[in-house]
């Protein structure tokens, strides 16, 4: 199965775009060829393992750092070139913690909130909506240095979200942190994504693609896949995944030839998993050809092989291709 | 028209936002808003109390040889140099007092010429030798002037006492008239009368006063704008600038204006304390007064921002402002007056704000007028030059990293 990397999640027109770019760094490729869309009111989610690119290609598309090749629009504009208007329209959120220690977090959100030209007056709701919304108002008048790292990181997507954003870029903002505070952070992400704002967001943490609406992977600078996370999910297993558990020990053999099985793998003696083209019609017909073959079936579900599992599958199958691509690059001058 | 006003408005909201942000942030180092305003009375404070201006006397060896005819006594020579020589012995060993020269045990050493007065009489003059071992070019400048004094006092001893032994030389000069004149007259015939006509007494605290002021004024705000900016620019703080819609002019102005008012608020509080406290007299105007602060402020700032936009660490920010400081120090007129200098080395001096600063502070507040307006223009000059370029880099390090 192979994916077509300019596929779009979705049909909309797509607030931010990028197309075949790259960058290098003393001329080492970081980003290579990149491109994909994101539709309006959707949360594409950038993920990769650390040094991957990924912070390469949010700064590329905020215009904090150029590009070598390839277009980029955000809301119709150039990064590069943005104009006031379109700036106010966006937010930011750096991977590290850039804020000032010696600030309350009130006076920081109310700092970038003034960035954006909003008025004292003005300012005051604003920064208290953004601060209820990272759940840190009963802490605005504590310094940022006084903050724990994962109220660090709030305060940081309270400042993005002050003046509200159309487009928010969010780079990594789960890094570092508890799973707990992860899974409210991401709460957060999809609340603002259901307000109908456009999302950005990168992570290292494979599973949390499973809260984004696209997802694209990224190894090594290059694009390994993109689609809905589901899709995915499809795509690397080569179809729906259903968990066999029967009451004694199982052949694979005994299921090949079912209709609507695409593969059989067996994980123990008395445990397959069965890829399908749809779980839901071919299940009843493995527990009835198990049975015709003399197994009682104890079990079958539906398995949802996590984001690791496709990380791993994805990552394996572009390897595969690389190395079919390197073996006929080799083959081909003689023969 | 509408959106241009709304334009302005936002403009200064975002100025505004930096100039609090920085005020704020200072704030909330009570330690660092204390040294800056409380640092440069203290060292002043501690100037004018351990500073007396007292230069100790050069500790002196006499060798006069054995038919020079002069005392051998240290306190007869004591007058001939008043308060620069303080004459420790008087020997004919000339060989031991050059080596306790060489070994710093004394500062200076003079050798009386042999038979001084009859090299008069016979018409011929006599060399006194004056030896120092200094390398301080002060105390080398000082020991010059008290050889100068030293020699001119004992030429006048040499021909009273010629004079006085019934030499004929002034005689023939002046004629019979001479045996009515005292020796003294002849030897010494004019005095001076001296009188200083500036409007304050010169004194040590009220001359370096304004001068250490000046000096604060210029450090502090060079020292805070390139921590500031270099910290901007590690910390990450300058993409989020990238991102929003904020102009480099935005941003220079509203640290410019905090640092005017922190600037000026230091220097009102150290003013009061100069003026207050340790007496140093204001007698030039207030609004001339705060006008220099500002424009060396705004000079001084041009300074820090070139060296934020060069530097690429707090470190070497810290290493540069505090060779800006050295070079003020040695070459502002701190220590030497600029005119010591080489031409081409004074172009430098003057290219310090410290310099102007100095100078007219000083002029200002000892004279109540500043002399040197020209100084004034030099400092908006290079404000305005230091504002022009820091705003061009700002422009290129805000604008998309390449």
């Amino acid at each position: 199965m192979h994916f077509d990397p300019r596929m779009s999640a979705t049909s909309t027109e797509p607030i931010i775009s990028a197309r075949d770019v790259s960058r290098a760094f003393d001329g080492r490729l970081v980003v290579d060829g990149l491109s994909f869309d994101v539709a309006p009111g959707t949360i594409l989610g950038v993920v990769g393992p650390s040094g991957s690119g990924k912070t390469t290609t949010v700064r590329m598309l905020t215009g904090t750092l150029g590009r070598n090749q390839g277009e980029i629009r955000v809301l119709g504009e150039d990064p590069r070139r943005f104009s006031r208007r379109t700036r106010g329209r966006i937010a930011y959120m750096p991977q590290l913690f850039s804020l000032y220690e010696d600030l309350s977090a009130q006076e920081n959100v109310g700092f970038v909130a003034a960035l954006y030209g909003i008025g004292p007056f003005k300012r005051r709701p604003l920064i208290r909506r953004a601060l209820e919304v990272v759940e840190l108002h009963d802490a605005r008048h504590r310094l940022a240095r006084d903050l724990s790292g994962g109220m660090q990181r709030r305060l940081e997507l309270a400042c993005a979200l002050v003046h509200s954003p159309d487009v928010l870029f969010v780079d990594e903002p789960t890094a570092g942190i508890d799973p707990v505070l992860r899974k409210a952070i991401w709460d957060e992400l999809r609340v603002l994504r259901d307000e109908g704002r456009t999302l950005l967001v990168t992570t290292q943490y494979v599973a949390e693609a499973e809260y984004c609406d696209s997802v694209a992977m990224i190894v090594d600078g290059k694009l390994v896949a993109l689609d809905t996370p589901e899709r995915l999910r499809k795509a690397v297993f080569g179809g729906e995944v259903i968990e066999v558990n029967a009451q004694r020990a199982v052949d694979p053999e005994m299921l090949t030839n079912v209709p609507g099985v695409l593969n059989v793998r067996q994980t123990a003696p008395r445990q397959l998993m069965v890829t399908t083209a749809d779980a839901g019609t071919v299940g009843p017909v493995i527990i009835e050809a198990l049975r015709r073959a003399g197994v009682a079936v104890a079990g079958l579900e539906e398995h949802q092989p996590t984001f690791d599992e496709v990380f791993t599958g994805l990552v394996e199958q572009q390897r595969g291709l690389r190395d079919a691509d390197d073996a006929a690059t080799e083959v081909t001058p003689n023969g | 028209m509408g959106s241009a006003v709304t334009g302005i408005g936002h403009s200064i909201v975002r100025m505004a936002s930096f100039t609090g942000k920085e005020l704020r942030e200072l704030i909330r180092r009570p330690g660092v808003v204390l040294s800056l305003i409380l640092g440069p009375f203290l060292v002043m404070f501690l100037f004018g109390l351990g500073y007396s201006g007292y230069r100790a006397p050069f500790a002196t060896e006499i060798v006069v040889p054995a038919d020079a005819g002069f005392s051998r006594t240290p306190e007869d020579y004591a007058e001939l140099a008043p308060g620069r020589l303080d004459v420790r012995n008087v020997s004919e060993d000339l060989a031991g007092a050059e080596q306790r020269l060489r070994d710093n045990e004394i500062d200076l050493l003079v050798v009386v010429p042999a038979n001084a007065a009859g090299e008069l009489r016979e018409g011929r003059q006599t060399t006194i030798r004056v030896e120092w071992n200094q390398v301080d070019p002060v105390y080398d400048q000082l020991a010059t002037l008290a050889t100068s004094i030293l020699v001119s006092s004992l030429n006048a001893e040499i021909i009273e006492r010629a004079t006085a032994a019934g030499l004929s030389i002034a005689e023939s000069e002046l004629g019979p008239a001479v045996e009515n004149i005292p020796p003294e007259v002849i030897a010494r015939p004019t005095t001076a009368e001296t009188a200083n006509v500036a409007p304050t007494a010169p004194d040590v605290l009220n001359f370096f006063g304004p001068a250490v002021f000046a000096l604060v004024i210029q450090h502090l705000a060079v020292t805070l704008t390139a921590l500031s900016m270099v910290r901007e620019r590690i910390s990450g703080q300058m993409d989020r600038f990238r991102v929003a819609p904020v102009s480099s002019m935005e941003l220079l102005v509203g640290k410019y204006v905090a640092y005017a008012v922190l600037s000026l608020a230091v220097s009102a509080i150290v003013g009061v304390l100069l003026v207050g406290v340790l007496g140093v007299p204001l007698l030039g105007s207030i609004p001339v007064f705060v006008g220099i602060v500002m424009l060396l402020t705004f000079a001084s700032l041009g300074f820090g921002l070139l060296i934020s936009l060069v530097a690429d660490s707090e470190r070497q920010a810290v290493q540069l402002s505090m060779l800006m400081l050295l070079a003020s120090v040695f070459f502002s007129g701190f220590v030497l007056p600029v005119t010591d200098f080489a031409e081409w080395m004074q172009y430098i001096a003057y290219a310090l704000p410290v310099t102007h600063g100095i100078a007219t502070l000083q002029q200002l507040m000892l004279r109540g007028v500043v002399m040197d307006t020209w100084m004034l223009g030099v400092l908006l000059g290079i404000g305005v030059v230091l504002y022009a370029i820091s705003l061009l880099r700002l422009r290129r390090v805000i604008r998309t990293a390449d």
